[in-house]
């Protein structure tokens, strides 16, 4: 029934692979939420069979397409998980932990193998039908009742090579009464004046199912058709609406759309320089017409967002799949409690944080929560509670990932710190710096006896990820409390409102997801402190960093009286002043990475057009903040 | 019964996975003046099928909603559609498939993986005889 890899004559399948693994993803998303959901009715002792429908629909589907592009061992996995859902929708096999435990490890080797088919990197291997122990195999189905008794019409043709090999009537007949009763036997005449012999036999025995009923001059039909799954009642028409759309041909879209934007600043620009030479009624209604225009273009970027908004909770279901594992593997009671899972982000974004999640989700179960004897004797519940959690504000979305597990020991990750010279002695860690700390290259791995490190995903890239992505991360920890990741993203990455600074006649972009607030500084109010300069902000003391020096500027201030602006980016102990000459404007830009060596400085993070063809640079925030934050780490205390 | 040969045969795919529609379609790229439809349930398509003429039907087995095998003994109950070319493209290999289908009026049975040479093959056989090539 299946072709073998090397036979398929022109890679027909191949062709398709982007589908395959797109409509693969899909399904298996949807197998997880519906396991989640069976795992839980196991539980309460109920299960719902349109849960079981929708589950073998999935892997059906997955087999039947995997073996048109040739993947042959993802058809024969989803197959043998077919037979399973088979059996326990028969009710020849009662689901139990067990056995959804089998069924999700199989779904879990599933996943991992069709990401390394995708990335082409080594497959896993899927263990034997044998050697797979936790998932029930279909067979042993029939053991727990007796099978039902069939009726099967075989048909044989003699031939002489048959007769040679001892394949005759009577050999036949003697197997047949070997596994039931013979019914009856008729003679037939066929086309060219061949003769063959029907039987119809009468078993326990699934002949169908074997192969040497099929073989051999012998083909075997069951001779009452018991139809299956028909008679169902037909529900309503769910016809699907959804299109999918590849990702390159929306970015496609959102530039074109930023080049508008752009036009429509330098059209702005222009009616403002005509209106000395028009009449007033004129200007204005022109004018008056770029506004409206920006308000449609406005709406018309939002449309275009939303249609590239994916929620969270199909990342969220994964991690609840994968804390299952984990917790079953290592004997740990872990409830996760979901909350925002409708909250929408861009589908860019999700993709490439998903490896980082996975991370942070995999430290709070390995490292964060702790064993139910430990937790009872730590005076907590014995289980373990993860929080994922996902809000949207405004312009940003944030993802929270927190468990009331053991925390941090800040304790021991300063007194390594120390050792290696990251931290000088005499510095209390706070979070922020805990936080810089720990994702230091290399060294969280070695802070904490990471089992995941073979996973290539450390804190250090965890963090360098979500920056990347324009996004921050923090922590807060406290010593057997838990501790509580926070990923703060904007909502997309190809569009930004910026704020405009100019600096010693320089302007910049600054990203306004990264801005806390801005307000205008009085030179008198700065204090120095050691090396740094700081003034007092909202109860506490606000460090600066003068951008002029971060960049080393030398042209002039342009400014008469002395005074700022700085604008404040980072919360807490993380909060950074950074100070301007003064904040010229707000803007929509589309943003451009560029290759280019020249702007490849760090903190300059890319570059943009603001409508009067001058190219304007795109600050780095998180960069900038960075290395100041490096250095007042090693700085001080010194 | 002779129809103009200008005429464009109507192909209707039923199948609820959308990469194995593609699949089927582009196998069946190399056939001239047939245009195709597509549906990812068996409702989808009876509705299809009522709205627009068909002149051969490539239906899945197990789909949401309703069962191959219910669409197949809908169409042949169907006095338009009773010789309609229907061919079950599905996954299931076993003789109680087969016959079940044969049994419910299939022209023709073939199994998933299926090679795009084969389908195109018989795809071409049973489309009406002005349509080949």
């Amino acid at each position: 029934m299946t072709t073998p890899d090397s036979e398929a004559p022109d890679n027909f399948g191949e062709q398709f692979l982007d589908d395959y693994f797109a409509e693969c993803d899909e399904h298996i998303a949807s197998v997880r939420r519906h396991l989640l959901a069976l795992d839980q009715q196991v539980g309460e002792g109920r299960i719902d069979s349109a849960l079981l429908d929708e589950l073998f629909r999935s892997f059906h589907t997955i087999k039947g397409i995997s073996g048109m592009v040739g993947f042959r061992d993802e058809e024969q996995l989803a197959h043998r998980i077919e037979d399973t859902l088979r059996a326990v929708r028969q009710g020849d096999l009662t689901l139990n932990v067990d056995s959804i435990d089998g069924l999700i490890e199989s779904v879990a080797m599933l996943d991992r193998r069709l990401a390394a088919r995708r990335s082409k990197t080594p497959l896993p291997v899927v263990p034997g039908e044998g050697a797979e122990a936790n998932l029930p195999p279909a067979a042993a189905a029939g053991a727990i009742g007796e099978s039902p008794l069939l009726t099967f019409s075989i048909e044989f043709t003699p031939t002489l090579a048959l007769a040679e090999q001892g394949i005759n009537i009577n050999s036949l007949r003697a197997r047949m009464q070997e596994i039931g009763e013979i019914l009856k036997s008729t003679p037939k005449v066929k086309g060219q004046g061949e003769i063959s012999f029907q039987f119809q036999v009468r078993t326990h025995v699934d002949l169908m199912a074997l192969p040497e009923w099929n073989s051999g001059g012998l083909q075997t039909v069951a001779a009452a058709p018991v139809p299956v799954e028909m008679n169902r009642p037909v529900p309503k028409i769910a016809s699907s609406n959804v299109v999918r759309v590849d990702l390159v041909r929306l970015d496609e879209l959102i530039r074109m759309m930023g080049e508008m934007v752009t036009s429509r600043a330098r059209l702005e620009d222009q009616v403002k320089q005509a209106r000395k030479t028009l009449p007033s009624t004129e200007w204005r209604a022109m004018f008056e017409s770029t506004q409206t225009m920006a308000r449609q273009l406005r709406d018309l970027r939002d449309g275009v967002m939303r249609v590239r908004m994916v929620q969270v909770g199909e990342i969220f279901d994964r991690m609840q799949f994968v804390v299952r594992d984990m917790a079953r593997e290592s004997g740990k009671r872990i409830i996760v409690d979901v909350v925002g899972q409708e909250t929408e982000i861009d589908k860019f974004l999700i993709e490439r944080l998903m490896d980082p999640l996975l991370h942070l989700v995999r430290n709070a179960v390995s490292h964060g929560l702790e064993r139910p004897d430990e937790r009872k004797s730590a005076g907590k519940p014995p289980e373990g509670r993860l929080t994922l959690r996902a809000v949207a504000t405004g312009e940003n979305v944030t993802i929270e990932i927190a468990d009331d597990g053991r925390g941090i020991d800040v304790e021991r990750v300063a007194e390594r710190a120390r050792a290696t010279g990251l931290l000088a002695p005499g510095v209390p860690l706070d979070n922020a710096r805990l936080l810089e700390v720990i994702c230091y290259p290399g060294l969280s791995t070695r802070v904490e006896a990471d089992r995941e490190s073979g996973r290539g995903v450390g804190m250090d890239v965890v963090k360098s990820t979500v920056e990347a992505l324009t996004g921050t991360l923090s922590l807060s920890t406290e010593m057997d409390q838990g501790s509580r990741f926070c990923i703060e993203l904007p909502l997309t990455l190809a569009l930004a409102d910026v704020l405009i600074v100019a600096v010693r006649g320089q302007t910049y972009a600054v990203p306004q997801s990264t801005v806390r607030e801005v307000f205008e500084v009085d030179p008198s109010a700065v204090r120095a402190l050691e090396r740094n300069e700081i003034i007092a902000h909202r109860g506490g003391a606000l460090p600066l960093l003068r951008l002029s020096e971060f960049f080393k500027l030398t042209e002039p201030k342009q400014s008469r009286d002395g005074r700022f602006h700085v604008f404040v980016t980072g919360t807490g102990t993380n909060a950074l002043g950074i100070v301007v000459d003064r904040i010229v404007g707000q803007q929509e830009i589309v943003v451009r990475t560029i290759g280019d060596s020249l702007v490849q400085v760090p903190g300059i993070a890319g570059a943009t057009d603001l409508g009067d063809e001058k190219v304007v640079l795109i600050l780095d925030v998180p960069a900038i903040r960075r290395s100041a934050l490096q250095e007042r780490l090693i700085s001080t205390g010194n | 019964m002779l129809r103009p040969l200008a005429k464009t045969a109507h192909v209707l795919v039923v199948d609820d996975s959308p990469t194995m529609r593609r699949m089927i379609v582009t196998a069946l790229r190399g056939l001239e003046s047939v245009k195709f439809s597509e549906a990812g349930s068996g409702l989808e398509a009876l509705e299809r099928m009522t709205l627009t003429p068909i002149d051969l039907m490539i239906l899945d087995l197990n789909m949401p909603e309703m069962h191959g095998i219910e669409v197949l003994q809908f169409v042949r109950a169907h006095n338009i559609y009773s010789r309609l070319p229907v061919i079950v493209l599905t996954t299931r290999g076993d003789e109680t498939s087969r016959s079940e289908a044969a049994a419910s009026g299939a022209t023709d049975y073939m199994t998933k993986p299926f090679q795009a040479r084969d389908l195109l093959e018989l795809v071409r056989n049973l489309l009406p005889e002005n349509e080949k090539p």
